[in-house]
């Protein structure tokens, strides 16, 4: 590698450290609890085939985890338990990671700059890709160590590491192929974004439903699965990404070699009619900013709520010993035996998902205080409690209609599977999704109030730490006062649990409570510059 | 925040501030300054990348808090009360920041509802804003209004922010650096925009490093240099404290002059003599008096040149 294309390459990838170190030592821990976890629960043979016999071969749970080839062995569950999860989280880094190094910088013109000088565009190209491979590479020594400390075999430590690490680079090549062809950044994150829910859709039906496991070869997510890690594993299925890697980055390549910088394949109007809906205020205008990825979110929330609310049919406890019913329910997920019990578990996962809005809404109003929009507005005659107030009301509505689609779409699908449940239970559900979320809200607007810069880093990291203290803990056998550290712990699972109006009081309380700090801070600083 | 009544209805300045200083971290961006721009006037505002033009103008607009003084918009204090200051203010930042997804068109209309959001009955005219100047300001810009934000190049969006401004009814502009990205054709309707605007009562404060711009336009000038005001007046009262220059050819060989306080003397030529003079030229004409001067000319000093001595005089270099 030549000089320039060192330098930019370790440009790209310092730019994006922040990030990178925060998903490998995600990964790390994820991959390490698990199997420790698990050893600790199921020590014996008989534990863990009484556990695959019932809770493996839940439907459920296929959805999020993937599907069991062998649960009964440490290195099998892991692979069952990390390998799926962490796949969709490397399909997400996949997709960040390129966009970011591949059309972040162009979009910022900075590109420009780069290719003005005495570099190739081939050049810049192969170094991005170097700094996202390097990336990837972090990933893998994380999981590798994560499952190593774990107790797992190391050989068979490193091949599950490689398994789950190898959707990365086919989404990076996702991410390459998208941001040459959207013409701006957000757009080029949104097709890559869509494009992981697309494949994680066809993993759930090959996983779930019966006669279409072929799906999983239509995939990435479900070449993970057939490599069988700890399963008979089946090294050759490592082709598969491999090829679509090659493919998509020299399709990315070919694209990047006959455009022009700074703008997609995918033209983008330049020149319309005014549109004077939506300008009345800044809030209606940032939801008119926000509206496309508004329609993507309530899209995705409702395509998922409607699909689990189906698959919450085939749930059963045919067969389940009072024992194992009992193991369960200590994973934190209540009963995941009836088909209102797993529902019930599931929306723990869209409290996580609303959320992880909120913190995109915080990042979204730092964007604009970033980019000096901000300044232009403010320099109007608009009080600066409203303009925050305002973004903080647009996020607290779109977070009600997330939840109530999550709500209102499960009952829709569990309906039309014949299951008997009340849609105001399943409203209830949704709308259960609020204290938290609120609670993130309000928390999010102080960061942003007191420390812009790192806010958006300490949303997500909030939202992120509390569910995996929440989903670890109960594991992890940790003292009650330690588990009742994260929001999540004190969210009734409805439609299994009573609402705990109390605890969401309180939530709500604190959030309302940091919102109005936030907003007495915010009138007392400056104003950040890029 | 609601409107208080507190506040002078006639004020006398429409720019003040009083040992208005903002510290950034170690650095000492303004440091005491104080100004009085009166309503009606065209203001320069002249420094040097780094002087502290910008940090002025975002405590004045309240967007950041003076460390110490006070900065007022027409006797309104910007920092505790910037909605009721900005009712009156337009503002057009050194860089255009604007939503890359609207077109001009919505721009001009979403700037003019926060201005005003209530709109009088027939529907068009908003309060704060004079579509029919701006639908000139448009042409006389030539100006796209259909096209996105994203698709303007610089100077384009530059346009979009000017005459946003400029046809606002406010009573005072802010304008930094307004002309940055404009061609020179464009700079001229910029110059045409501000005679207008003080035909208007408007009054005009103009950050600029452009010193032919803020000579053709500013009734007043104050030069700022490291956070301090280092001149102030109008262009006749700064030319006084600055040299001029008289140029005098002679009738055969240069003579021998005494020397003379606040003149300076250089050769130019076999029989020229180039004279710097700093206040009165009362002595050096009465000492030339007595020998064969075939020519003279005197010149005074351009705004560039009140301008460098300011920056060249005492440690010699502009620094960023």
């Amino acid at each position: 590698m030549s000089r320039s294309s060192g330098a930019l390459a370790r440009r790209a990838f310092r730019d994006a450290r922040v990030r990178t170190i925060s998903f490998a030592y995600l990964f790390a821990i994820y991959a390490y609890i698990q199997p420790a976890g698990y050893s600790h629960a199921y020590p014996t043979l008989a534990d863990r085939l009484s556990f695959v016999h019932t809770f493996a071969g839940n439907d459920a749970l296929r959805l999020f985890y993937g599907y069991p080839y062998d649960a009964v062995t440490v290195g099998g569950y892991s692979a069952w338990r990390v390998g799926g999860t962490l796949a969709i989280a490397a399909a997400v880094f996949g997709v960040l990671a390129a966009v970011r190094a591949l059309r972040t910088e162009e979009d910022a013109g900075r590109m420009e700059l780069i290719l003005a000088g005495a570099v190739a565009r081939e050049t810049a190209y192969l170094a991005s890709l170097a700094a996202i491979a390097a990336g990837v590479l972090l990933l893998l020594l994380a999981l590798f160590a994560g499952y190593v400390l774990g107790g797992l075999p190391v050989g068979g430590s490193a091949y599950l590491a490689l398994a789950t690490a190898s959707v990365a680079p086919v989404f990076a090549g996702v991410g390459a192929l998208a941001s040459q062809l959207a013409p701006t950044r957000r757009v080029a994150l949104e097709l890559g974004t869509a494009a992981v829910g697309l494949f994680l859709l066809l993993r759930v039906i090959a996983d779930t439903a019966t006669g279409a496991a072929w799906l999983r070869w239509l995939t990435p997510l479900g070449w993970a699965e057939e490599l069988r890690p700890f399963a008979g594993a089946q090294p050759l299925v490592l082709l598969a990404p491999l090829a679509a890697t090659a493919l998509l980055l020299a399709a990315a390549a070919r694209i990047a070699s006959g455009r022009d910088v700074g703008t997609g394949v995918l033209a983008e109007r330049d020149t319309a009619d005014p549109q004077l809906r939506l300008l009345s205020s800044p809030a209606a205008q940032a939801l008119r900013g926000e509206r496309g990825t508004l329609a993507v979110w309530l899209i995705g929330t409702g395509a998922f709520a409607f699909i689990l609310g189906m698959v919450s049919a085939s749930v059963s406890s045919a067969g389940v010993s009072k024992s194992i019913q009992r193991e369960i329910a200590k994973l934190g997920s209540g009963s995941l035996l009836t088909p209102t019990g797993y529902l019930a578990f599931v929306f723990i996962f869209f409290i996580l998902a609303v959320s992880l809005f909120v913190c995109a809404q915080i990042g979204a109003a730092r964007e604009e205080e970033s980019d000096e929009r901000l300044e232009t507005l403010l320099a109007q005659p608009l009080s600066r409690g409203g303009w925050l107030g305002g973004r903080l009301l647009l996020a607290a509505c779109a977070t009600a209609a997330l939840s109530v689609t999550a709500g209102l779409l499960t009952w829709v699908g569990a309906v039309s599977q014949g299951v008997s449940i009340s849609l105001l239970r399943m409203l209830e559900a949704g709308a259960n999704c609020m204290p938290v979320a609120l609670l993130f809200l309000g928390l999010g607007a102080l960061a942003y109030a007191i420390v812009p810069r790192a806010a958006s880093g300490i949303a997500y990291g909030l939202v992120t730490a509390t569910f995996l203290w929440d989903l670890l803990g109960s594991v992890l056998d940790l003292p009650k006062w330690l588990l009742e550290l994260t929001p999540f712990k004190h969210v009734g699972l409805v439609p299994t649990q009573p609402f705990r109006a109390q605890a969401a009081a309180i939530m709500v309380a604190i959030g309302v409570l940091a919102a109005l700090a936030a907003l007495a801070v915010f009138r007392r600083r400056d104003l950040i510059q890029q | 925040m609601s409107e208080q009544p507190t506040h002078d209805p006639q004020p006398q300045y429409a720019v003040s501030t009083s040992g208005l200083s903002k510290r950034y971290g170690d650095t000492l961006a303004l440091d005491g300054l104080d100004l009085a721009v009166r309503r009606g006037e065209v203001y320069g505002y002249l420094g040097p990348n780094g002087a502290g033009k910008t940090t002025t103008i975002r405590l004045l607009l309240g967007l950041h808090r003076p460390s110490a003084g006070r900065a007022e918009l027409l006797g309104i204090d910007a920092w505790r009360d910037p909605v009721a200051a900005h009712r009156h203010v337009a503002y057009v930042a050194g860089e255009p920041f604007l939503w890359p997804a609207l077109t001009s068109a919505e721009t001009f209309e979403f700037l003019a509802r926060l201005r005003a959001p209530t709109r009088v009955p027939d529907g068009r005219e908003s309060v704060g804003v004079d579509v029919a100047y701006r639908d000139v300001l448009v042409e006389r810009f030539q100006l796209d209004t259909r096209k996105k934000i994203r698709a303007l190049s610089k100077g384009n969006r530059q346009k979009v922010q000017l005459i946003a401004a400029l046809a606002t009814r406010a009573q005072v502009l802010l304008l930094d650096e307004p002309t940055s990205g404009l061609d020179p054709l464009m700079e001229v309707a910029f110059r045409d925009c501000v005679k207008e605007a003080k035909e208007r009562g408007q009054t005009v404060f103009l950050s600029s490093h452009i010193l032919s711009e803020v000579e053709a336009l500013c009734d007043r000038v104050g030069i700022l240099r490291r956070g301090r005001l280092v001149d102030e007046g109008t262009l006749q009262q700064l030319r006084h404290l600055a040299a001029q220059t008289v140029d005098v050819t002679f009738a055969g060989g240069a003579p021998e002059l005494p020397a003379l306080a606040g003149v300076s003397v250089e050769n130019v030529g076999p029989n020229a003599l180039r004279f710097e003079v700093t206040g009165s030229v009362g002595p050096l004409i009465e000492a030339l008096a007595g020998h064969p001067v075939a020519t003279l000319t005197s010149r005074e000093p351009s705004l560039e040149e009140i301008f460098l001595h300011h920056y060249d005089s005492s440690d010699g270099r502009v620094e960023e």
